[in-house]
């Protein structure tokens, strides 16, 4: 990685505000990722999860607020802002016609981020696809199979900051062990990880903070425990079900 | 490599596995070569039966026997227009307006035999040339191959990933472009190497094949540019489809077909039997040559005693009969040129009002300017018109000549010249029009073109930035 680690957040939201039409989403949202830190973002649908993502991509200028990735405006400067960042979308968009390393080459090619043989070759590895499906079309993949190569992707990019939407959706659970180990190895590189999830159970086990996201605004932070179990995983249920009525 | 040489080659990845789109692209490419195959056969074949026809009359009128020139007035000669070199790629109107003139003294006649007249019914609906398979199904694979370059992307949230990796939209949509221009310049390759064999071989000018190759590349590219911006901007795949075909539907087919009517409705011509009748009333207006009484005539007798110094028509050293006609012939031409010119300037009337239009169906442009360059153009035909007209007054006039000169030597009731006097009378050589001598056939369309694609370009920076909000 060749980003100087600083203490800076890696990802700094502050005020953010943004409403589509008549509906306002996100009503001053704050929130902090640092270097080497899993954060758990979980909500309800329609909650402003996406609308998040999208405002640390890029894709949208915020309302009111600002946003920071490794210090800079992705609405002001999206292609330095996406340099820093490695995104998996929940719904896995890959090429069907390409090769799981093809995809990987031409993404990285695109990001103008060229690895070598080797670090896609380790990419794959690291995230447990097998070997005989490397240069097979995604067209015969499974949705667990393409959720691993867009990881890899990420992975490969060798990026500060990891966005992952659902990243564990339609995988089983011996790959959420797998890519959860894939997170801790992250973390130790100094990778600041926001997770987007309704998988509560996958945050528990590797999320160092956890936010619940309602009414616009983060309404509960929690960090998880040095000893003992991680997360109250009954109380976090209990919250997320409860996310967006008053604390 | 850029991103947008990355996106490109990936569009051409993609439509190589595209088993439909190959195969359409396929068969068009073999329909461009049978086009021009069959239509440098037909030019053959014409151009034969023109020259053995031209040969064929020549050698009748060369075989009359000795006669009196006024004899020969009215037989009259044939000619036939020779094809221009590239009249092969495009036909353009030799097909309707006839190739064929007789020329005769006291009358202009119009030229007749045309291809249309005498072929099926089928012709009428459009030669297969290679102009029509790149006007009219050209843009129609160009549709199909790109209706989902951008819309697919999105549809499929690959749009979504290719911008968190950095890149642009305008890296995206200049991507789409590169690789879509290439496969339209690809399409029109087989027409274009023609033309360039074409010119090489000397049949044909290197200037009016580089401008014919960069009209058709800028009238595909047009196409393979609107597909990938109404990509961008419509919704989905299948809207930019309904949106492409319709505007297919619009520029190519119905405006071309319904400006030539509503051109016709704003200023109409005169029919055949109306122009026929005025031309009667006109030439009944010259006068009578054998009215003693007729004032016009009985003037130009006048003129005549007085300029030879006698006093009676039989103390001419000429005959007056031949003077009459050679001042009976400048009258009657006059006349037949006036309402030429009048028939003319209504029509260019009724072009320039379709022309005027090409702004919003660019087909009218890529056609005017392929069917000058062709030399199959109105302004073509006019022009042999033109020439043959110019060719006929001065055939009948020389005869009405030899007829006042030679015949007051003749004795005897039946006086005849000899066949030699008319054997050596050059024969019709036409001389074809330059396409760059009327310039502005060229610079219209082409400014009509540039303009377009300069239009769609804008639209292409808009749908650059649009795509990337829809990403969100």
């Amino acid at each position: 990685m060749n980003m100087k680690i600083t203490s800076t957040p890696a990802i700094a939201i502050e005020g953010l505000e943004q409403s589509y039409g008549h509906k306002q989403v996100l009503r001053g949202l704050d929130l902090t990722v640092k270097r080497g830190e899993i954060y758990a973002l979980l909500g309800g649908n329609g909650a402003g999860k996406s609308t998040t993502l999208s405002a640390l991509l890029g894709f949208i200028v915020p309302q009111a607020g600002t946003v920071r990735v490794c210090g800079i405006d992705p609405a002001a400067d999206p292609r330095g802002a996406r340099a820093t960042m490695a995104y998996v979308p929940e719904n896995v968009s890959l090429y069907e016609h390409l090769t799981a390393r093809e995809n990987i080459a031409y993404f990285l090619a695109l990001a103008d981020a060229m690895r070598g043989r080797d670090a896609i070759e380790g990419a794959l590895t690291a995230v447990g696809l097998a070997e005989e499906a490397w240069d097979k079309r995604l067209s015969g993949f499974s949705k667990g199979m393409r959720q691993k190569v867009a990881i890899a992707l990420a992975l490969a990019r060798d990026v500060p900051v990891l966005l992952l939407d659902e990243p564990t959706s339609g995988l089983d659970p011996r790959a959420v062990l797998e890519f959860n180990r894939l997170l801790d190895a992250a973390r130790e590189r100094e990778v600041a990880v926001l997770m987007v999830t309704h998988d509560i159970v996958s945050a528990v086990d590797i999320a160092d903070r956890s936010g619940f996201l309602g009414q616009g605004r983060i309404e509960e932070e929690r960090e998880a425990s040095a000893s003992g179990p991680r997360f109250d995983l009954n109380a976090l249920h209990d919250r997320y079900a409860r996310a967006g009525e008053p604390a | 490599m850029s991103a947008a040489s990355l996106i490109a080659r990936e569009e051409w990845r993609v439509l190589a596995r595209n088993r439909a789109g190959l195969i359409a692209s396929a068969l068009l490419v073999l329909l461009i070569l049978v086009a021009n195959f069959t239509s440098l056969e037909r030019r053959s074949a014409i151009e034969a039966d023109r020259e053995r026809y031209q040969a064929s009359v020549d050698e009748s009128f060369d075989a009359q026997p000795d006669r009196h020139p006024h004899r020969m007035v009215h037989y009259g000669q044939f000619v036939f227009r020779p094809l221009a070199p590239l009249a092969f790629f495009d036909a353009g109107v030799d097909s309707f307006t006839g190739n064929t003139v007789f020329l005769e003294g006291h009358r202009q006649n119009s030229a007749n035999f045309a291809e249309a007249r005498q072929s099926s019914l089928l012709l009428r609906f459009g030669q297969l040339t290679p102009a029509f398979v790149l006007q009219t199904l050209a843009p129609l694979l160009l549709i199909f191959l790109a209706f989902a370059s951008v819309g697919r992307e999105k549809e499929r949230a690959t749009l979504k990933l290719m911008l968190a990796q950095g890149v642009s939209g305008r890296s995206v949509i200049a991507g789409k472009l590169i690789g879509h221009a290439a496969i339209a310049l690809a399409v029109g390759l087989p027409a274009f190497a023609v033309l360039l064999v074409f010119a090489a071989a000397g049949a044909a000018e290197w200037g009016s094949v580089a401008l014919m190759i960069l009209g058709y590349a800028a009238w595909l590219l047009l196409w393979a540019v609107l597909g990938v911006v109404v990509s961008a901007l419509a919704g989905r795949p299948r809207d930019a489809l309904a949106i492409l075909i319709g505007l297919w539907m619009v520029i190519v087919i119905l405006l071309p077909r319904a400006l030539p009517e509503a051109a016709s409705a704003q200023s109409e011509l005169a029919t055949k039997i109306e122009t026929e009748i005025a031309l009667h009333r006109d030439l009944l207006k010259i006068g009578d040559s054998h009215d003693p009484d007729d004032p016009y005539f009985n003037d130009f007798k006048e003129e005549v005693l007085a300029k030879y110094g006698v006093d009676t028509v039989e103390e001419l050293p000429v005959q007056y009969a031949g003077l009459v006609s050679i001042e009976g012939e400048r009258l009657t031409t006059q006349i037949y040129a006036d309402a030429a010119n009048r028939q003319i300037a209504s029509e260019s009337e009724q072009n320039a009002f379709v022309h005027a239009f090409s702004v919003v169906s660019p087909l009218i442009a890529i056609r005017q300017l392929s069917m000058a360059l062709a030399g199959s153009d109105l302004s073509a035909h006019y022009d042999f018109l033109d020439q043959a007209e110019t060719f006929r007054y001065d055939f009948v006039q020389r005869l009405n000549r030899m007829q006042a000169e030679l015949l007051p030597g003749i004795e005897g009731d039946d006086p005849r010249i000899s066949a030699a006097y008319w054997q050596d009378i050059p024969r019709f050589a036409y001389d074809p029009t330059d396409p760059f001598a009327r310039s502005q056939n060229l610079v219209w369309p082409f400014a009509v073109l540039l303009g377009w694609l300069g239009a769609l370009a804008a639209l292409a920076l808009i749908a650059a930035r649009r795509i990337e909000r829809a990403a969100r």
